[in-house]
């Protein structure tokens, strides 16, 4: 189909008023299948691209930059296909939890705005229907815009490009953590900002000396030209850092918990799977591929700096007592097996990174889901408070156990299928070269497995099992607006776990290439 | 051989698809009717044995069906089945077995509100250990494997709420600080990760192997030996397969990561006999007895392997030692059953490790596997049993229990038939021919170790008579305790357990005597089977016996005379032992070992799990906690969290207030220097 990576991209974008305009007059549910059906129907055309081989679309852009282009291959279309199956399925699961939301804030600007009184419930329920209506719209928009960037950056084929579309899928992320965040969510919603644009300046010098050196942005051109070593190593480790920034590692982690926690569940769910994984993109794109040279000198420390994430965010993860702030310290640990796996020089260890980013974002968007189901119907995230939740919400608390297995890398779920290749990998390379810090490595890795099992397991004892506390009796099972999202995820995570090829048949020709070439 | 029927491969794969099958179907049942979930379980369970059973063809003929299917393309990976005399042999004990507790289970959870639940992961459970059996390449195993894990998990914990009646251990009792009390939720997690530490191994080996030899399969490592020669080269050989082994040991509860076991007690008892006869702990022996002919074939071509089949021998005599002291000293009934099952686990090891140290590889590897079948069944039968005994008395402890033979006679006798079996009672059981045959494998090894291993085996022989003996004295004799003479009074009435339930391991335990009657040629025809088998799949050849001039005399002619006489002797030291302490009860347990210091120190030390329990938790649990919790304190929320976040904050807010000074108010200025710098970019972009 002509035009169908353009289409996915930008009508999500152009839509977006519309989405507005629909909510503010219609209400949520339909703003609610608007956004379904775009984000459906743009799902549908980037699956259909990938299914088709590599794709490519290139559109005239400024000469100062470059083409304005979308690139469709084995390393970006499963990157494509979760965000956007995340986005589509997430858009369902957004209804219930934001018109709680909702709900929650409208009486908070009540209670302050008391003084005034006497107003009649007739108009008090008419200015409630008003308020959420509003929101909702604002909601969806900004949802949208949230879910091309992410699509953007991935399919870019510039590195002006790909800058724009990561800064673009900031901003209405800010918005949503300010607009409707727990706690402290202004300050938050700053902080996410700040961070990560941070990040992406850095991210940009890296660019800039890299685009200056060989006087063209485009990809295609960058992987021809010869980059000079010094200049590739320092921007290579400018764009390390500024992706690391973004994939929350040890060090720059530090805004996650407390976005991932205070964002509303829908974007948690969003931010921590799809969002936070592209930094895994870019890396395997922009040094991996691009500058082959200095990441085999980088990628002994892109190695250690994985497994120290993720026993560090491992270890975290046990003394959480927030629900979200458990899982936001568990995708810190994720994000290192990706790190660990970007970092051994091995075609199967990257399929293995790229695939725990698929496992991961199907885990931990089924686990996200749990978490806002669990604040919806119980009204607390505090793991000290649940108890014996299973007897009375049996969906989610299977769905939770799948999604759990998914992240523990238990068969037969997708979880197993990333992690094995991903640790072969680890192996590998570390037998060839005969290096001990990797067979080091590789031994803490497989040992920061039990790890993850561990906080996991605790956590489903926590909420799940256990005597169920006297107020808890009255908790009932999530509308099936927010449990079907589950379940299929956690179908499709078997699915995965048993017929891996779905996404290794793209990836592992990629990494071939990329290790070979 | 004249079978009516042929084995297929269809059958091979329908045994462990049924049960899954199932496990699909029951939760859709259950919407419907609760009651239905049990009759279709029981229904695939016996389809599943059945097809099972179809493939027995195989087995008596020697042949194998091996059938290949395209799974993982892109790596080049290949599923299928492998059905040859060791799986099919395994698939009938695993199915059969299970089916006798499915039924079981109708009686035995009846009216439990959570039924469809237990059925799925039943049949999860028997369709993962069959997946495990009959699986061609380790990766398709690991599936089975961690669906074995993950079952146990969820079974061991079923009675999720974490009521006081399903906790094991003693309430309040403390060893080194730490409590020995344990709820069914804490019980599940803690089987489910120290399973996890031996399976980290185990896929850390089978990584080590991929990598080498390109590939999983079973039949295709046996092709050539280049990968394990260049594996040799490099001294990594021998740790691929130990590491394979940790899987094994972690799986089969064996020392070091044996504690997980005990506390598996939380489950139902129907369960804890799935475990412990026919799924879970056998699959650690099964994988043993699935990589040993290639590890000893790889032997044979001149590698060298010994070391494998020490530390396999030397782990297993270690556990059986080590779990049956505990077995001694334990009152609850279930737990007394689970350190027997560990100890006699042991003995199944040891006897493989043992064979790759002989000449005779066949021997050893028989005497293993005949005892895991004796096993399944006297341990799935005491089990069952020690099910209806905790259902009619309500209480786990066996001092709770006591002189129960009056009332509940045929679980007395089955008890004691299957009893009869675990303690290896001589001629008459199945128990007794297998462990004689794992003596005699281990005393002719020829090995440097054959003497400690073999004084290790008798001595765990003696003492499981002694336990065994216990525990029928504890339970069946003597005056009842007040605890049933308190259910007495307040109008319960103590019976014997409903057909449903007393059937199953009635039929166990007249098997268990039944087949030990005829227990030599039995074992006789599993030892032909596996030579051939061994030859044709493994070219493992068998130099066959000169049996001249045997000193025994009759049927026992084939009999080592040793081995004989040492099992005698153990046997009859300790159920004598037994009977003084616990049947006539002329000397009294607790004033003998409270006579003197040095038996109350030992009482002590083996009551306390020797300690091990307490110092595995110490270390990977206290320990790690601890030190996140200070990294988290010390390092995360200040150095980082405040450190960062506060601090550049704070850098930010004072330089603001520097700032602040340009900040006029007067919007001219303003203007100015907004046009001022887009002066500048434009300048900028123009050059």
């Amino acid at each position: 189909m002509e035009y169908a990576l353009l289409q996915a991209v930008f009508l999500p974008l152009l839509l977006s008023p519309v989405a507005y305009i629909i909510g503010r007059k219609m209400g949520p549910t339909p703003a609610m299948w608007f956004t379904f059906a775009i984000l459906l129907y743009t799902t549908i055309l980037v699956i259909g691209a990938a299914l088709g081989g590599t794709t490519e679309e290139h559109y005239p852009w400024t000469d100062m930059f470059g083409e304005f282009g979308f690139l469709l291959d084995g390393l970006a279309s499963p990157f494509a296909i979760m965000i956007y199956v995340l986005s589509t399925i997430l858009a369902l699961y957004s209804k219930p939890y934001m018109i709680h939301k909702f709900h929650e804030q409208y009486k908070e600007e009540q209670k302050m705005t008391q003084s005034s009184g006497g107003q009649s419930t007739v108009v008090e329920s008419n200015s409630l229907t008003n308020y959420v209506n509003a929101k909702s719209g604002l909601y969806f928009a900004l949802y949208l815009v949230f879910a091309m960037g992410m699509l953007g950056t991935v399919l870019s084929t510039n590195l002006i490009e790909f800058y724009v579309f990561f800064e673009v899928m900031l901003i209405p992320g800010f918005f949503l953590v300010a607009l409707w965040g727990d706690g402290p969510r202004r300050k938050i919603g700053l902080m996410f900002l700040l961070w990560t644009h941070a990040g992406a300046v850095v991210m940009l010098l890296g660019f800039l000396m890299i685009g200056f050196t060989i006087g063209s942005f485009d990809f295609a051109d960058i992987q021809e030209s010869e980059i000079p070593q010094d200049i590739a190593l320092a921007s290579a480790i400018a764009i390390a850092i500024g992706l690391g920034v973004k994939l929350a590692v040890f060090m720059f982690h530090i805004w996650l918990p407390y976005v991932h926690g205070s964002a509303p569940t829908p974007i948690s769910a969003l931010l921590s799977p799809a969002m936070i994984g592209i930094g895994a993109y870019g890396i395997i794109r922009l040094i991996v591929e691009f500058l082959p040279s200095t990441y085999a000198d980088l990628a002994i420390w892109f190695h250690i700096w994985g497994l120290v994430t993720m026993i560090y965010g491992g270890a975290m993860a046990l003394m959480q007592d927030d629900l979200k702030r458990l899982l936001a310290y568990s995708s810190i640990s994720q994000m290192g097996y990706i790190l660990f796996g970007i970092g051994s020089i091995s075609a199967l260890g990257l399929a293995g990174a790229e695939m725990m980013y698929v496992t991961h974002a199907l885990g931990k968007g089924i686990l996200f889901m749990m978490a806002g189901i669990i604040i919806v119907k119980v009204g607390t995230r505090s793991i000290s408070k649940l108890g014996g939740l299973a007897g009375k919400m049996p969906i989610t608390a299977v769905c939770a156990v799948i999604g759990a297995l998914t992240i523990m890398g238990i068969p037969p779920t997708s979880g197993f299928m990333g992690e094995w290749i991903l640790f072969y990998g680890a192996l590998e390379t570390a037998i060839e070269e005969g290096s001990t810090i990797r067979a080091v490595t590789f031994g803490l890795g497989l040992v920061a497995t039990v790890l993850t099992m561990s906080y996991i397991l605790w956590m489903l004892k926590r909420v799940f099992f256990g005597k169920t506390p006297e107020h808890l009796e009255n908790v009932t099972e999530g509308s099936w607006y927010m449990t079907a999202p589950m379940m299929v995820l956690a179908g499709f995570t078997v699915v995965v776990g048993i017929y891996p090829d779905i996404f290794l048949k793209s990836i592992i020709p990629y990494m071939n290439g990329v290790l070979g070439g | 051989m004249g079978l009516l029927f042929e084995a297929t491969s269809a059958a091979a794969w329908m045994v462990w698809i049924l049960p899954f099958a199932a496990a699909l179907l029951i939760p859709a049942v259950g919407k419907i009717s609760k009651k239905t979930t049990g009759y279709v379980a029981v229904a695939f369970a016996l389809m599943s044995a059945l097809s099972a059973f179809s493939l027995l063809p195989v087995a008596l003929e020697a042949s194998e069906i091996h059938h290949q299917i395209t799974w993982i393309d892109s790596i080049g990976l290949k599923g299928g089945v492998l059905a040859d005399p060791l799986s099919v042999v395994m698939a009938n004990v695993v199915g059969w077995i299970s089916f006798l507790i499915m039924i079981y289970s109708t009686g035995y959870m009846k009216g439990d509100k959570d039924i469809t639940r237990f059925w799925f992961w039943m049949m999860f459970f028997i369709g993962s250990m069959q997946l495990i059996v009959l699986s061609d390449n380790l990766l398709q195993v690991f599936f089975g494997w961690e669906g074995v894990g993950l079952a146990s998990y969820a079974l061991i914990s079923f009675w999720y709420r974490d009521k006081k009646k399903d906790h094991v251990g003693t309430e309040g009792r403390t060893v080194l600080g730490l409590l020995d009390y344990y709820s069914p939720t804490h019980a599940g997690m803690k089987a489910f990760i120290m399973t996890k530490v031996g399976d980290i191994m185990m896929i850390a080996g089978m990584l080590l192997i991929f990598l080498f030899a390109g590939t999983f399969g079973f039949k295709e490592l046996m092709g050539d030996f280049a990968w394990a020669e260049a594996m040799s080269a490099q001294g990594l050989l021998v740790p691929a397969f130990v590491l394979l082994f940790g899987g094994a040991v972690g799986k089969s509860a064996q020392f070091p990561l044996n504690e997980w076991l005990l506390e598996a007690m939380t489950g139902p008892t129907a369960v804890s006999a799935l475990i412990h006869a026919a799924t879970m702990v056998k699959a650690g022996v099964f994988l043993v007895a699935r990589i040993g002919p290639i590890v000893f074939a790889l032997g044979a071509a001149g590698i060298l392997v010994d070391q494998f089949f020490e530390i396999v021998a030397w782990v297993g005599a270690i556990t059986a030692l080590l779990l049956a002291t505990q077995a001694m000293v334990n009152p609850e009934i279930k737990k007394v059953l689970a350190y027997s099952t560990g100890s006699q686990i042991g003995y199944m090891m040891m006897a493989l490790g043992v064979a790759g140290l002989s000449a005779q590889y066949v021997d050893g590897y028989t005497a293993g596997f005949f005892h895991l079948i004796s096993h399944a069944m006297f341990k799935a039968s005491l089990f069952m049993a020690a099910g209806s005994l905790l259902h009619v008395v309500g209480s786990r402890f066996m001092t709770d229990m006591g002189g129960l033979r009056k009332h509940m006679k045929k679980t007395y006798a089955f008890m004691w038939a299957a009893g009869l079996g675990l303690m290896g009672a001589p001629f008459i059981t199945t128990g007794f021919w297998s462990k004689d045959a794992i003596f005699a494998a281990v005393f002719e090894s020829g090995s440097e170790w054959a003497m400690p291993l073999y004084a290790i085996a008798v001595l765990t022989a003696a003492i499981t008579a002694f336990y065994t003996t216990r525990m029928m004295g504890l339970v069946f004799y003597g005056k009842p305790s007040k605890h049933i003479e308190k259910m007495e009074e307040e109008g319960h009435h103590i019976h014997e357990a409903s057909p449903s339930m007393w059937i199953p391991y009635g039929i166990l335990a007249v098997l268990t005597i039944g087949i030990g009657i005829i227990g030599l040629s039995a074992e006789e025809g599993i030892h032909q089977t596996f030579t051939d088998f061994l030859e044709n799949s493994y070219g493992i050849h068998t130099v066959h016996h000169e049996s001249g001039e045997s000193i025994l005399p009759g049927f026992l002619q084939g009999l080592n005379p040793i081995a004989l006489g040492s099992s005698l002797v153990a046997f009859a030291t300790g159920i004598g032992l037994g009977y003084i302490f616990y049947i006539g009860r002329w000397v009294d347990p607790t004033k003998f070992v409270n006579s003197n210091i040095v038996f109350y120190s030992i009482h002590k030390i083996i009551l306390n799990r020797w300690y091990l329990n307490a110092i595995i938790y110490w270390c990977f649990v206290v320990a790690p906690l601890w030190l996140s919790r200070g990294v988290f304190r010390y390092f995360e929320k200040t150095a980082i969290d405040y450190g960062m976040n506060d601090g550049m904050q704070k850098a930010v807010g004072w330089s603001a207030r520097v700032v602040q000074g340009t900040q006029t108010g007067v919007s001219q200025s303003y203007l100015f220097v907004f046009g001022a710098g887009l002066l500048f970019v434009v300048l900028i972009l123009l050059i």
